[in-house]
């Protein structure tokens, strides 16, 4: 039971953080290598709200989110939009941007064990007589509201409806009048948030590292491969897949071939069904 | 006439004296300071702590009047220079870059600190003794291949020393602890989890076969990839095979994770070896306590706690908290302290700055020091180890208690003896 439940912890976990590299892809064809960097630029800005501002934590928590968001479309409007349509530049610039906002972290000093964020919820429970702590059930929960609020977000409001169009034609989308450059400025936006989101329910477990964030860009860019890119449905699927693989891994075979079942099923993705479980447009664009 | 020559002839003397006194004076002024190369990573916690310490002592050599060359107080003075040689992805030319600086553009007199991983103290051995600069490796590096190549090709590398440690006898030390607890406690089944590196599964593997040598029962031996952050599974397991001990070494933040899950769990099994994390003295504050009965603060060489044993470790800390505002950071802190005091003693033998007479010095160094006796093996550079502080110069385990780490190993130095988890009785 227990790798059922220590299972399903760390599957949502990969929801989390492949969520946004996913919404960034699938609106706007943009693979965001600066999603690492921006996972932890919440937790260092948090932080820094916290416990130098001395903001409280759930204004922090809003104030950083909105703070990554800002950071996200103006990654977007100041220096992907000029390479948007040319993929090697974008993962080129896009890492680039990443790599310098965490190297420049630590730079600055945030580096230590002193960075730590308190869990929302204190506590241990035992769940069908598995000791797990409160903060790792508050991630499930989150990780299944953030989902189902994307879904309504992307399928009930014209924004959201609008960033859909974008992903399946962009030409016909624009003909209809949903300005192209402005959806992914928002998907941008709102997929760096979503990473800090996944780094506020996340990063309490643990220190805040830089180097988290380069553990959190491949562990993205393994579910959306796997899951199919831009794939929300895919990316549910993959990260169960890679999540059970994971914890089944350690309990069955030797933790330090976690990452190489991962790598594994990337591989074997690659070579049976290239385009992901889902990835049913890159499908397509395959076979034409 | 006579009131007027008289008045001349004091004038006379007056300039006669003050040209006289004006250069001795001056020469007073200019007397040059010995300049310390200091190579070390510091953007991690074992190279900002040995930094630190270094300073201290400096300023504590220097309020004395410096170190006493042949009669003339020469005070010391600092040239730091970050190696980033623990940073992940960094190559190790960056290290060996920060030492060749160093020597050529800052023109130091003797080298003190790092590179702190072992492959870029290792190659900074041909370097340093190119430049034959006398180096003190304060900082990390606990490859035996060190000592062993100085021992091996003395000439050439006799330039170098090391105050840290070898990990052979640092697990020597852990294994000798580890039977301690043994008959103390009536504990005999381990649980190894390692990080997935090098120096961590060298570590896991000798702990293993030593203590299967002498009856331990190993119930379990794993090896955790770095960045993990969850050990739920491992610890599961560790629970089924009624592990008392877990062992573990790791040099990872998110080791941290480990802790607290067993914390969370009250796993009835005590966590000892070498935790990163549990070495900041923030550590009790940032887990919530969560770190409480842990022994996973080790010291290949004593004084960053101070106990009673070690008199000098006590005064160190206190000036540390008092410079700082905080207890002695990370694993060299205390070596990075003493590295200084060890060339002022052999500068002040020799009487020069002479590498040649600095190293014979060195090479005859008895003194005391915040881990006990110092002593260098005159081959190898080693400092010698010893579980007696009047032997030699002593590891040292600490364990949290109420928000303290307190020194529980080796009996010798102890503050106080080993505290099980409540929930182990």
């Amino acid at each position: 039971m227990n790798l059922f439940v220590y299972g399903v912890v760390n599957s949502i976990t990969l929801v989390l953080i492949a969520l946004g590299f996913t919404l960034v892809y699938g609106v706007s064809r943009l693979p965001n290598f600066a999603h690492g960097a921006l996972y932890i630029l919440t937790g260092f800005v948090t932080w820094t709200f916290l416990h130098k501002l001395g903001i409280n934590y759930t204004a922090a928590v809003f104030l950083a989110l909105i703070f990554t968001g800002l950071v996200g479309a103006a990654i977007y409007q100041l220096l992907l939009v000029r390479v948007r349509g040319m993929p090697d530049s974008e993962i080129m610039v896009s890492f680039a941007i990443g790599v310098a906002i965490m190297e420049s972290l630590r730079w600055k000093g945030f580096v230590g064990s002193s960075f730590v964020l308190s869990p929302f919820i204190e506590g241990t429970v035992n769940l069908w007589n598995v000791p797990i702590d409160l903060q790792r059930i508050f991630i499930v929960v989150e990780g299944l509201v953030v989902v189902a609020l994307l879904w309504l977000f992307t399928h009930q409001t014209k924004i959201g409806l609008a960033l859909r169009a974008i992903a399946q034609d962009e030409h016909a989308a624009m003909m209809l009048g949903i300005d192209s450059d402005l959806m992914a400025v928002l998907a941008l936006a709102l997929g760096s948030s979503l990473a800090g989101v996944a780094a506020i329910a996340i990063l309490p477990l643990s220190n805040i590292t830089v180097d988290a964030g380069y553990n959190v860009l491949i562990y993205a860019i393994a579910v959306c491969i796997v899951g199919g890119l831009g794939s929300w449905v895919g990316v549910l699927i993959a990260a169960f897949v890679l999540g059970f693989g994971q914890i089944l891994t350690a309990a069955y075979i030797a933790p330090h071939y976690q990452m190489v079942v991962t790598l594994f099923v990337i591989i074997l993705t690659l070579i049976v069904r290239p385009s992901g479980f889902m990835g049913r447009q890159k499908e397509i664009e395959e076979r034409v | 006439m006579k009131k007027g020559r008289i008045l001349v002839g004091i004038v006379f003397l007056f300039f006669t004296m003050v040209l006289t006194v004006t250069p001795c004076m001056a020469a007073k002024e200019k007397v040059d300071p010995i300049v310390l190369g200091v190579a070390l990573p510091m953007g991690h916690l074992g190279g900002w702590g040995c930094e630190k310490g270094m300073r201290l002592a400096v300023e504590e050599i220097n309020a004395k009047g410096g170190v006493n060359v042949a009669g003339v107080r020469r005070p010391f003075k600092l040239e730091v220079l970050d190696t980033r040689d623990l940073e992940p992805g960094v190559p190790i030319s960056e290290g060996l870059l920060a030492v060749e600086k160093l020597i050529l553009d800052k023109r130091v007199d003797f080298l003190v600190g790092g590179p702190e991983r072992s492959e870029g103290a290792l190659a900074a051995l041909d370097l340093i003794s190119k430049f034959k600069k006398v180096h003190i490796q304060s900082g990390g590096c606990l490859s035996p291949a060190y000592t062993k190549k100085i021992a091996e090709n003395y000439d050439k590398y006799k330039y170098c020393f090391r105050i840290t440690g070898d990990v052979m006898e640092l697990m020597g030390d852990m294994i000798k602890t580890l039977e301690i607890i043994r008959t103390q406690q009536k504990l005999d089944r381990v649980f190894i989890m390692v990080q997935d590196v090098a120096h961590a599964r060298a570590a896991g593997d000798i702990v293993k076969s030593g203590l299967e040598k002498k009856g331990w029962s190993i119930v379990g031996h794993e090896k955790w990839p770095t960045g993990a952050s969850d050990f739920s599974t491992g610890l599961f397991k560790a629970k089924e095979a009624k592990a008392q001990i877990l062992f573990s070494w790791f040099d990872m933040p998110e080791s941290s994770v480990m802790v607290k899950q067993w914390y969370d769990m009250k796993l009835p099994m005590l966590p000892i070896g070498y935790i990163d994390p549990s070495l900041d003295p923030n550590f009790w504050k940032a887990s919530k306590g969560n770190c409480a009965y842990l022994v996973g603060s080790c010291y290949p060489k004593a004084g960053a706690i101070g106990t009673a044993a070690l008199p000098w470790s006590g005064k160190f800390v206190t000036s540390y908290e008092k410079k700082y505002g905080i207890m002695p950071e990370g694993q060299w802190a205390a070596t990075g302290y003493m590295g200084p005091y060890v060339l002022a003693d052999a500068i002040e033998r020799a009487k020069t700055v002479d590498s040649e007479a600095v190293i014979a010095a060195l090479e005859k160094i008895d003194m005391a020091g915040v881990w006990g006796r110092t002593k260098f093996d005159p081959r190898s550079h080693q400092l010698i180890s010893s579980d007696d502080p009047e032997q030699g110069a002593v590891a040292c385990w600490a364990q949290w208690i109420d928000g303290k780490k307190l020194a529980v190993f080796p009996p010798k130095i102890a503050s106080q003896q080993l505290t099980l988890p409540p929930w182990m009785k």
